[in-house]
């Protein structure tokens, strides 16, 4: 199986009008384990050096990094860096599935694990109300007996297809009902978008938050969104477990994505959130680039 | 004479009747009550309501209501008669609650722990995933002694066959035990002989109970025990109650920016430094209490509290995520996780409640609409309950548009009717009436189980709205007695025994926002004297001499901008109208109305530090004369009265407060508000020049000793040597101003240098004066001097402001877009 390494340099750069005498941060920003990914380094660097400092795995199994800034500051910068293998999969054009209401069905009997995981993500969270007018917009797609993945996918293409990418459309709290009816945004927007229409169905989706290659390999397109973080769509099926949509590029991440964490929605995952005491107005500088390391071993990705 | 109370009772009804079992059959229980009722006298009666009235003003028992236009207080409604509830029945209800708060933590253990009953099937993964309240941060992390509910509360009904049901759970931060003991208090004064031939049990070992749960459950370091009582503030519909157990069970009444997390512990920011919290009780919401790790919006939490609990260095009470049990969804679930959790049939029935969030149960609900209550699914969803059968076709037809939109927010709820109980007919005399009634009651942990509290709260629903029980609804309360067989337990909380390791000497539990309106709460209250006394000197003039437009009081009156500055050749009867305005109208942002307002405001804010005595007479100034008088000897009554009052007020800060940092506060706060008065009034006196004028000695209130030392009409000289420069006349100039040199000296002592040159200045300038040379008007060397303490008081009150007030600065929550 081909492996690629990557290294990510995630950087994060907060200016305070006023100093800032006291700053909480929670950190998002180490890239989970997963099956076909796998952190060689990594290491966050904080300026001015924190008080206090510790890690912990948070409640979807994501790695936090916790401090605090005790003395005066006007400038607080946060790297992390990262050295990552991704595994390319074996990606099939359209997986054999089963019917998505069979699927929907079997987890409205959510019993013993392995199904109670999923079950976390089926219903509302902060940024993801699961509203009649989503399940409608996605029934288009969903029709009767047709296979999930199918499914899901067709849904991905049209999201991409009606959506418009626009920074300036949106905020993090800008509501899906909004965002139905403007059809324009990031990819955080896109993301809780899918999830939404996938929750309206009684189908369980979480939201990934991540990387893309900043250069794609040659002749094949830039995608949208790599220069920041990234955030992508998983969605359950039993058996086949969790599978990756990304609405905004319209592709099913594969060795061009790395996984940073997962959770309900952009709200469990954010790279950084904090709280300050004093500061006044600010201005917040994020920068991301991540470049394979060694042999371009880029294998062609799929697009759709 | 019995059948005129009842002359208006409904003697059938399809309700439970708590009074009666058949037509003018009372129930055994009641009887020596009610004998008591029919034997008194209208006056005896009247009296009791009076006083029922008047301890409820007294006591300040307020409840805050959101959207009252007419101010966010209301006095707490109590009826005069208690529920009364015989033995054997509340041993029914006392065990079925404590199995009941028993079986919820066990629900808790398990939701935040390993899950099992998820796993098994017994609770639904949407009723706990798809919650709001489910607090994910708090997944995992251990609690003290295992215990998650350390207070919990259930509200009953009792449905007509006599049988009662739980209609909802609080498992939060539960509201209404304060209130109850409040409601105790009064009406035990109210029957004191009823009470006490009753056997009626008391309510104190209750509350010690939970003291000493939460200290024994507190983690260990940094000296004994410290627990703060968390509120989010005076604005929240319950302060009343949060600063009243604050203070009866001897907790400092805090709010978020009172405390801080450091080194993953919690302390509290107080003048000396920070103080170690090892317990929190709180009556924040959970999701409120961490802007970091819950709702970032937050501005009542403490950032990193969260972790700090993960960690074990704090005891929250109720732990953090326990408001997801107040979901009446969970209802129907309970019956199986008792038999499961604790082997045991479920002793309390709860309302038949469906989740909407299940298709078929939507679609039930919409069907059997008429005979459900339709409610919020999840505490934090602001949606007001309503009942199907109220609804015309539109608002129906709208209700079911919004169910089927959003079904995961609404439960549906089966209606029971509510028991109704005699309550006093305030608008005609000698008669009861009904009402509907609901139980709220207590259990509390310890560790042999939980204990519940032996009474609780009844609510008496408005005489519309027999079918819902609100506060916010207008409804009202009762005390709640439950009799006993054996002895009653008369432990009494106030008088727990002290051992001398548990001395205390110092206040060092004063947050900086306490001390901060200790300062003000002084300043007020020297404000208003000095106020009230210009009034008074003036309006006495006026009232004596007739014409005075032309006095010098009237340009002091305009020079505090009491009066406006126009007023030089306006006719008699304008001044008086002037006066009057000044005297009782709010809207002048000088008037003594307008003065007392703050007064009150400051107060309100230390009503848990203030005493019952203190509160008393700031209650009854803030209410004001009433209507305007329209006489100004009547004005000047109520100025003498005021007058007396901040007297009074004086005397208690004087006589009756430890000599704490706080009551330094407080005294720094006086004498710079009188060391400005002062200096301005002499001031004045001095450009005025002319003789030396007898209102001057009035207002400083020195006419008595100066009479007694001198015999002689007033002059200069004398008058300013009293005034001025007499160390030991508690209202001149010197007094203040080296009054306030030791108090910051002492301050200085304790927390590091005080800028202060301002005033040592100025005080070496005052000492500096010589009597021959200085005492007379014109005096350049004197008006200086006064110059100069007068700007020196303002630059130290703007000083110990930024020293120790400023600390609750504004904390934002970041989170840069991705």
């Amino acid at each position: 199986m081909a492996r690629i390494r990557y290294d990510v340099l995630h950087e994060t750069r907060y200016l305070y009008a006023q100093p800032v005498s006291l700053s909480r941060q929670l950190l998002h920003l180490t890239p989970r384990e997963t099956p076909r990914q796998s952190t060689v380094a990594h290491r966050i660097d904080i300026e001015p050096a924190p008080a206090e400092r510790a890690g912990r795995d948070d409640y979807f199994g994501n790695r936090i990094e916790q401090f605090a800034v005790s003395a005066a500051h006007d400038e607080l910068t946060v790297i992390a860096h990262s050295t990552v293998d991704v595994v390319r999969q074996d990606l099939l054009d359209t997986p054999s599935s089963p019917a998505w209401e069979h699927v929907r069905d079997r987890l409205r009997q959510v019993g013993p694990a392995p199904l109670l995981e999923p079950g976390q993500y089926l219903y509302a969270s902060p940024h993801v109300e699961p509203l009649r007018a989503l399940a409608r917009y996605a029934r288009l797609d969903f029709h009767r007996d047709r296979p999930l993945f199918e499914s899901a996918q067709a849904l991905m293409r049209r999201i991409h297809r009606d959506f418009e990418f626009d920074p300036e459309a949106t905020t993090v709290s800008t509501p899906l009902e909004t965002l139905l009816k403007e059809r324009r945004g990031v990819c955080q927007d896109f993301a809780h978008f899918m999830i939404g229409c996938l929750r309206s169905l009684g189908l369980p989706a979480r939201y990934v938050s991540g990387y893309l290659l900043t250069r794609p390999p040659p002749g094949k397109p830039r995608l949208v969104g790599a220069d920041a973080s990234h955030a992508w769509v998983s969605m359950f099926c039993p058996g086949a477990g969790w599978v990756d949509f990304d609405p905004t590029n319209c592709v099913r991440p594969d060795d061009q994505h790395i996984t940073v964490g997962w959770g309900r929605d952009f709200g469990d995952v954010t790279p950084m959130r904090g709280v300050i005491l004093g500061g006044g107005e600010h201005t917040v500088e994020v920068s991301v680039t991540v470049t394979p390391e060694g042999e371009s071993a880029a294998q062609p990705l799929e697009t759709e | 004479m019995p059948r005129q109370l009842l002359d208006h009772y409904p003697q059938t009804s399809s309700r439970y009747d708590e009074l009666l079992a058949g037509p003018m059959a009372l129930r055994p229980h009641w009887r020596s009550v009610f004998d008591t009722l029919a034997r008194s006298r209208p006056e005896q009666m009247a009296e009791r309501l009076a006083s029922v009235h008047r301890q409820i003003r007294e006591n300040g028992v307020t409840y805050n209501v959101y959207a009252d236009p007419q101010g966010v207080e209301r006095p707490w409604e109590l009826d005069v008669l208690p529920l009364i509830i015989p033995p054997d029945e509340w041993q029914q209800i006392s065990t079925a609650i404590a199995q009941r708060a028993e079986l919820l933590n066990r629900i808790l253990l398990d939701v935040y722990g390993p899950q099992h009953m998820l796993e098994e099937g017994l609770l639904p993964p949407a009723l706990i995933y798809g919650h709001a309240g489910f607090l994910r941060p708090c997944h995992g992390m251990a609690v003290p002694g295992n215990m998650h509910l350390h207070l919990y509360a259930a509200d009953l009904a009792r449905a007509p066959d006599g049988r009662w049901w739980v209609l909802a759970d609080r498992t939060q931060a539960p509201s209404g035990a304060g209130y109850s003991l409040e409601n105790r208090l009064v009406i035990s004064r109210v029957f004191a002989e009823q009470f006490r031939d009753l056997r009626v049990e008391h309510l104190a070992s209750f509350f010690a109970t939970l003291r000493d749960t939460l200290i024994q459950n507190a983690p260990q370091g940094d000296g004994p025990p410290l627990i703060v009582l968390l509120t989010p503030g005076p604005y929240n519909e319950t302060y009343f109650e949060h600063a009243y157990l604050a203070r009866y069970l001897g907790f400092p009444l805090v709010e978020g920016s009172d405390l801080m997390v450091r080194d993953g512990r919690v302390w509290l920011k107080n003048l000396s430094g920070l103080r170690r919290v090892h317990v929190i009780l709180r009556r924040l919401d959970d999701d409120f209490c961490d802007p970091l790790e819950l709702r970032a919006d937050s501005a009542l939490g403490v950032p990193g509290l969260v972790d700090a609990a993960r960690q074990g260095n704090v005891l929250i009470a109720n732990a953090l995520g326990s408001n997801l049990l107040e979901s009446g969804a969970l209802l129907g679930f309970l019956p199986r996780l008792c038999e499961r959790l604790l082997g045991e049939p479920l002793a309390m029935p709860s309302l038949a409640t469906w989740w909407c969030g299940e298709e078929a149960a939507l679609e039930d609900a919409i069907d059997k609409l008429d005979n459900l209550v339709i409610k919020p699914a999840f505490p934090q969803l602001r949606i007001d309950s309503v009942f199907g059968q109220d609804l015309d076709r539109k608002s129906r037809a709208a209700l079911i548009a919004r169910m089927r939109a959003r079904p995961h927010h609404y439960v549906a709820q089966e209606l029971v009717p509510l028991s109704q109980a005699p309550v006093w007919d305030t608008q005609h005399p000698r008669r009861l009436a009904a009402r509907a009634v609901g139980l709220r009651v207590f259990a509390c942990a310890s560790p042999d189980g939980y204990v519940v509290m032996p009474g609780g709260l009844t609510r008496v629903a408005s005489e519309r709205a027999a079918r819902v029980i609100a506060m916010q609804r207008g409804g009202s309360s009762k005390d709640t007695w439950v009799m006993t067989h054996g002895a009653v337990n008369t432990f009494s909380l106030l008088r727990r025994s002290i051992t001398p390791s548990e001395l205390v000497r110092s206040g060092s539990k004063l947050s900086s926002r306490v001390v901060e309106n200790l300062f003000w709460f002084g300043r007020y209250c020297e404000r208003c004297d000095n106020v009230a006394r210009l009034l008074r000197a003036t309006i006495s003039q006026h009232i004596e001499h007739g014409d005075i437009a032309e006095h010098a009081l009237i340009r002091l009156c305009q020079r505090f901008r009491l009066l406006p500055e126009e007023l030089d050749d306006v006719p008699t009867g304008d001044i008086e109208t002037a006066l009057r305005a000044a005297t009782t109208d709010p809207a002048l942002a000088q008037s003594l109305a307008a003065n007392l307002q703050q007064l009150s405001a400051v107060s309100f804010n230390l009503r848990e530090r203030l005493s019952i005595d203190n509160w008393r007479i700031i209650s009854h100034l803030a209410d004001g004369p009433g209507d305007a008088p329209a006489e100004l000897g009547e004005v000047l009554e109520s100025l003498d009265e005021c007058v007396q009052a901040m007297m009074t007020l004086s005397g208690f800060a004087l006589d009756g407060m430890t000599r704490d940092q706080g009551w330094r506060f407080l005294s720094v706060g006086r004498r710079i508000e009188r060391l400005q008065f002062m200096s301005s009034v002499l001031q004045h006196a001095l450009d005025e020049g002319g003789e030396t004028p007898e209102w001057l000695l009035d207002l400083a209130d020195s006419t008595i000793t100066y009479r007694s030392r001198y015999m002689t009409r007033p002059q200069w000289l004398p008058v300013l040597d009293l005034l001025v420069a007499d160390e030991s006349n508690p209202r001149s100039v010197a007094y203040q101003a080296l009054g306030l040199a030791d108090y910051l000296a002492r301050l200085a002592a304790q927390f590091g240098a005080i800028e202060s040159a301002p005033l040592s200045d100025a005080v070496a300038d005052l000492l500096s004066l010589r009597a021959e040379r200085d005492f007379r008007p014109g005096a350049t060397a004197l008006t200086e001097t006064l110059d100069s303490l007068h700007s020196a008081a303002y630059a130290l009150s703007e000083q110990l402001g930024l020293r120790f007030f400023s600390h609750a600065d504004t904390q934002w929550p970041t989170s840069p877009q991705v």
